[in-house]
């Protein structure tokens, strides 16, 4: 992300060129294998810890295990396990709930955020450090925090809310407001990388395009409309598939606060996986919600990036 | 952007550990034999270095055995919990679980029918005092066939810890807990009315735990969570009823239960330990926590037997055997076991040296025995006794005579659906019990039906 | 200095900051904002801190206090000795460090060589390492586990050694992708340029491409350092010996025989030094946009 004289957010490739000569194969073949040893660190680490455990997941779908003698090839049965499961259609229904009310709620505020700090010119350490700080914090200590901001008896919000004079809410406790309050700490406890990425992004626009703007005659507003968010158009695509992708794989928020309740309001797809695998010892169903999950953002990240294909 | 992360839970949400591994090969748990004939053995729950007195007694303990045993070696293995589930099936899968090894109850059945643990019927028949061991209790560790597969550690059953301060100050008798469901009810109004954000009488509502307790207390009214083939749920009757319709009262027509819900163990046992809180449904174990954690103190606190006339659940812990144990690591699990567990006077029981510790001594469980061994281990607990036991005496006298029950299989996933029904009861002031109770015995039926 | 002169030029013009009604404006949004995020973001920091501080009955009672009634600082010396915090954070600082440098050293490479030397089969390479981020960690944890106690064709065993963090932490297809687009954005005529001066790819990578890369360099050094500090489950299962766990797994194992209060403190000395790397790398991000735009 570099700034660049050119106006246009993708570098001008030269025009054409001089047909080259044959040594250009040669030169070829050189790139290729320099490449491919860049590359061999990398592809060896992903290859030993994602691909080769994603495959292995995708076996144990179709099977029983009980890790110690061989394991059972068991065909649809783990699938047919989890359709009869009441809480298969809740966990779905709630991941997409959550996904979606995090967009509502989460996906702009990282880049309004931005917008304003990019603006600021005093203490920018500070307050980029302290957009950061709730990702440091430890979940557990996040967990002990919100509570208490969410008790409906005394808890902060609710005494604040009660000091005002508005009418309070029950957070966590009501099955109507448990996804938003969770949504709320997610975000809350997220929002400081994205904010840091859109930051980086925006200082890497052209200046010359705001003083073009202005001197259109544009205001403060058209300029953010007009500039700002044309140039930084591919990130945030980029980021709301990416949130998307990650919002629906969502476990810690509701497991540290709810414990996928109240009523199993808050039973995220991962939540349900977790409880497959580590609490009803049942590894093989759990690897099926987890290939279907995949299949389902597989999908969805390929139909995405279709459409947004004009982007860059 | 955070990449998702199983959090960290311990003080508050789940207790969490880790496996120590004994060798760093690859293969299973250790070498067994050596030439000379003699043995090693891994054994886990040794005491975590932040309990210096308990891991220094186990330590103790071990050389004492060794020294006794010179052809045994014991390797101990520190975590804690002891059996977290999160890494019990990834040691199993690698092969890194130690040769004797630590379980609750609750998965026992488990353990057994995926043919993880050893069968040890035949190596029992040396161990002393097999018979004075309580028949339930030895009988969580039987498997369909009828065979032993793991010795039991400590038992509990649940009944009512309760605070004596506020049960004072509340104008109660802290010598006459609450007795009927009833009596609770008007003792948790009395408790909640000092202000101050003390709460009554407080239940679990989240993370499979309110499912357990509403368990117990179907329990106590005299109901049961399956039918006796257990493929249909039983809960859906009066005794169901009654659990939740007392809840329901407490909560919205006496608010004595407090506005905070969705509670765990730890958020209850923060309140009970800072003054805060009544009672509440809990086992014995449940003591030593509130004191070393939540700086309760034992004067203070005490447990009552279960309200209700009938059963009790019934929960605890022990140790079971690798299934690529060899026959000798066997047995020396098994002379091991018994010298720390299941010896009165020796091991977990040798109660003058916690009283020298100052390690509660006194408190009312476990209680493996009966018979004589029973006797004696009550006289010997009465000599040393540094708490004040007589605040559970009751408990005491009732765990012999009341009924205790096991869990239901497939105990958690049940759990899972029963605490949809707790949350409900207990956030949703205009919850319909019947309803809840029939749906929830629709979908235990249909769990029940695809195992 | 004026308000305009202290960085380069962006939404706001600034004429319009040197006008009294654009230095009002321009002063009333930092107050706002300073204010918000103090409230947002500081606050729940001071409640951890000083909560640690508190004793535990005065910590989880209710109605909550905003300041300790009864302060004992002393909290954090008795959490750090009790915990044996030293040997934790040691171990988590080998973790996270060679975490940190594997990554940046494997993935660099890799989104180097995806972006600006595309081979054969690059998409395809791509397309795979970009799908991982379909799958969800936590569900990969057990085949992942058995992974490294077995790694294939070599049959190493990689429990208890800090390589079981290093080697999964490289496979970070967020931060690789982060990085390739930086790549794709530098022009090829620069490639070009570099190339007809008789740099090979190598020397250009080192030489051009990565001094220009400080900001993403450190942005993908923020989030690897903290999924390393963060990551509990992982080193739960690959560290069984006590005494090479990191932070979060050492604190959670020993909480329970702990009061509330200390344990509360251990975590807030645990988050301490993540605080510390971030700011480090963050100065890194301004010095590196600081050096200008690079122009052509």
């Amino acid at each position: 992300m570099v700034a660049t004289t050119d106006l246009a957010p993708r570098p001008v490739s030269a025009p054409a060129r001089a047909p080259r000569a044959a040594g250009r194969r040669g030169r070829r073949v050189g790139t290729n294998l320099t490449a491919y040893a860049l590359l061999a660190g990398g592809v060896l680490c992903f290859a030993l810890f994602s691909w080769y455990p994603t495959i292995r997941t995708f076996l144990l779908a179709f099977q029983h295990t009980n890790f110690v003698g061989a394991s059972q090839w068991v065909g649809w049965k783990n699938f047919h396990r989890l359709f009869a499961d009441p809480e298969f259609v809740d966990a779905w229904r709630n991941s997409f709930e959550f996904t979606g009310v995090a967009l509502v709620l989460g996906f702009g505020v990282p880049f309004v955020l931005a917008v304003v700090l990019n603006e600021l010119r005093h203490w920018k350490t500070l307050f980029r450090l302290l957009v950061y700080l709730p990702v440091m914090i430890p979940p557990a200590v996040v967990a002990i925090l919100w509570k208490w901001f969410y008790d409906p008896g005394n808890g902060l919000f609710n005494e604040v809310l009660k000091g005002v004079g508005l009418p309070t809410s029950s957070w966590t406790n009501s099955t109507h407001t448990a996804i938003v309050s969770l949504v709320l700490v997610s975000t809350w406890a997220n929002l400081g990388g994205t904010t840091l990425i859109y930051l980086a992004a925006l200082q890497n626009i052209p200046t010359e395009l705001y003083e073009a703007a202005e001197l259109d005659g544009a205001n403060l507003l058209q300029r953010v409309r007009h500039v700002t968010v044309p140039q930084t158009r591919y990130v945030m695509l980029m980021l709301l598939l990416l949130q998307i992708v990650a919002t629906m794989q969502e476990f810690t928020t509701p497991f540290i606060m709810t414990g996928g309740g109240p009523q199993d309001a808050t039973v995220t797809v991962l939540y349900l996986i977790y409880k497959y695998a580590f609490v009803y010892f049942d590894y093989g169903t759990a690897c099926a919600l987890t290939i279907m999950l995949f299949a389902f953002l597989g999908i969805f990240s390929a139909l995405y990036l279709r459409l947004t294909r004009n982007a860059d | 952007m955070r990449t998702a992360l199983f959090p960290r839970m311990a003080a508050l949400v789940l207790a969490t550990g880790t496996a120590v591994t004994v060798m760093a090969a690859c293969s299973s748990s250790d070498s067994g034999n050596s030439a000379s004939g003699s043995v090693t053995i891994s054994v886990n729950c040794q005491p975590p270095t932040s309990d210096p007195i308990d891991r220094k007694a186990f330590n103790d303990d071990i050389a004492i055995f060794e020294k006794a045993h010179p052809n045994i070696h014991i390797q101990p293995k520190d975590e804690f919990p002891c059996d977290d589930p999160k890494t019990f099936d990834a040691k199993l899968a690698g092969g890194q679980m130690e040769n004797v090894f630590y379980v609750y109850y609750t998965d026992v059945a488990h353990v057994i029918s995926e043919g993880q643990a050893a069968d040890i019927n035949s190596d029992v028949s040396g161990v002393k005092g097999l018979g004075d061991i309580q028949t339930s209790t030895l009988g969580v560790f039987k498997g369909p066939n009828g065979h032993l597969y793991g010795l039991p550690k400590t038992n509990y059953s649940m009944g009512l810890l309760y605070n004596r301060a506020l049960f004072t100050q509340a104008g109660l008798d802290p010598n006459s807990p609450p007795a009927t469901w009833d009596d609770v009810r008007t003792d948790a109004k009395k408790i909640a009315a000092l202000g101050n954000g003390i709460v009554g009488y407080a239940d679990y509502s989240a993370s499979n735990q309110g499912g357990w307790h509403f368990t117990a207390e179907l329990y106590s009214q005299g109901g049961s969570m399956v039918s006796s083939n257990g493929k249909e749920a039983a809960f859906n009757d009066a005794a169901g009823k009654a659990v939740l319709t007392n809840l329901q009262q407490m909560r919205w027509t006496d608010n004595s239960m407090g506005t905070k819900q969705l509670l765990t163990i730890p958020d209850v046992q923060a309140m009970m330990g800072a003054g805060k809180l009544g009672m509440y449904v809990a086992a014995p174990d449940n003591l030593p926590t509130l004191v070393k954690q939540y700086q309760g103190s034992y004067n203070n606190l005490a447990i009552a037997p279960m309200p209700g006339d009938h059963a009790t659940l019934l929960g605890g812990d022990g140790y079971m055997f690798n299934v690529k144990d060899t026959p000798a690591q066997i047995q020396a699990g098994i002379q091991w076991l018994q010298f720390e567990n299941l010896t009165p006077g020796a091991g977990q029981f040798n109660y003058q040296r916690s009283a020298a510790n100052g390690s509660p001594v006194g408190l009312p469980e476990p209680d493996l025995w009966k018979g004589s061994t029973a006797t004696a281990d009550d006289q010997a607990k009465a000599k040393y006794a540094n708490v004040p036991s007589q605040n559970d005496q009751d408990f005491i006298t009732a765990m012999k005579t009341k009924q205790g029950k096991i869990e239901p299989v497939d105990a958690q996933q049940i759990y899972s659906v029963l605490d949809g029904v707790m949350s409900a009861v207990l956030t949703n002031q205009g919850a319909n019990i019947d309803q809840l109770l029939s749906d929830a015995s629709t979908k235990v039926n249909s769990l029940l039906a695809n195992q | 200095m004026s308000i305009a002169q202290r960085g380069p030029r962006s939404l706001a013009s600034p004429m319009s900051l040197r006008s009294t009604q654009g230095k009002i404006v321009y002063w009333a949004i930092f107050g706002g904002m300073l204010i918000l995020f103090v409230l947002a973001f500081l606050f729940p920091i001071y409640w951890m801190v000083s909560g640690a501080m508190k004793s535990t009955p005065e910590l989880v009672g209710t109605p909550p206090t905003l300041y300790p009634h009864q302060a004992h600082p002393g909290n954090y010396a008795t959490a750090w000795s009790d915990m044996n915090l030293g040997q934790y954070l040691t171990n988590t600082v080998i973790q996270a460090g060679g975490a940190w440098l594997l990554q940046i050293v494997l993935c660099t490479a890799a989104a180097y060589a995806l972006s600006k030397m595309r081979p054969l089969f690059g998409r395809v390479i791509l397309g795979g390492i970009l799908a991982t981020l379909m799958v969800p960690t936590q569900a990969l944890v057990v085949p992942k586990y058995l992974t490294a106690l077995d790694v294939p064709f070599i049959h190493a065993n990689l429990l208890n050694s800090p390589l079981a963090i290093w080697l999964p932490a490289a496979a970070n297809a967020f931060n690789l992708y982060l990085l390739k687009r930086f790549f794709d954005q530098i022009p090829d005529d620069l490639m070009e340029a570099a190339s007809l001066d008789g740099a090979g790819p190598i020397r250009t990578l080192w030489y051009i491409v990565l001094p220009m890369a400080r900001p993403v360099l450190g942005v993908v050094s923020i989030f690897a350092v903290v999924a390393v500090w963060q990551d509990f489950l992982w080193p739960l299962l690959v560290f069984t010996d006590g005494t090479k766990q990191p932070i979060t797994v050492g604190v959670e194992q020993l909480a329970a025989n702990l009061p509330l209060n200390e344990t509360l403190a251990a975590l807030v000395l645990a988050s301490a030094p993540l605080v510390a790397v971030f700011l480090v790398f963050q100065r890194h991000i301004i010095a590196g946009l600081g050096a200008g735009s690079v122009k052509g």
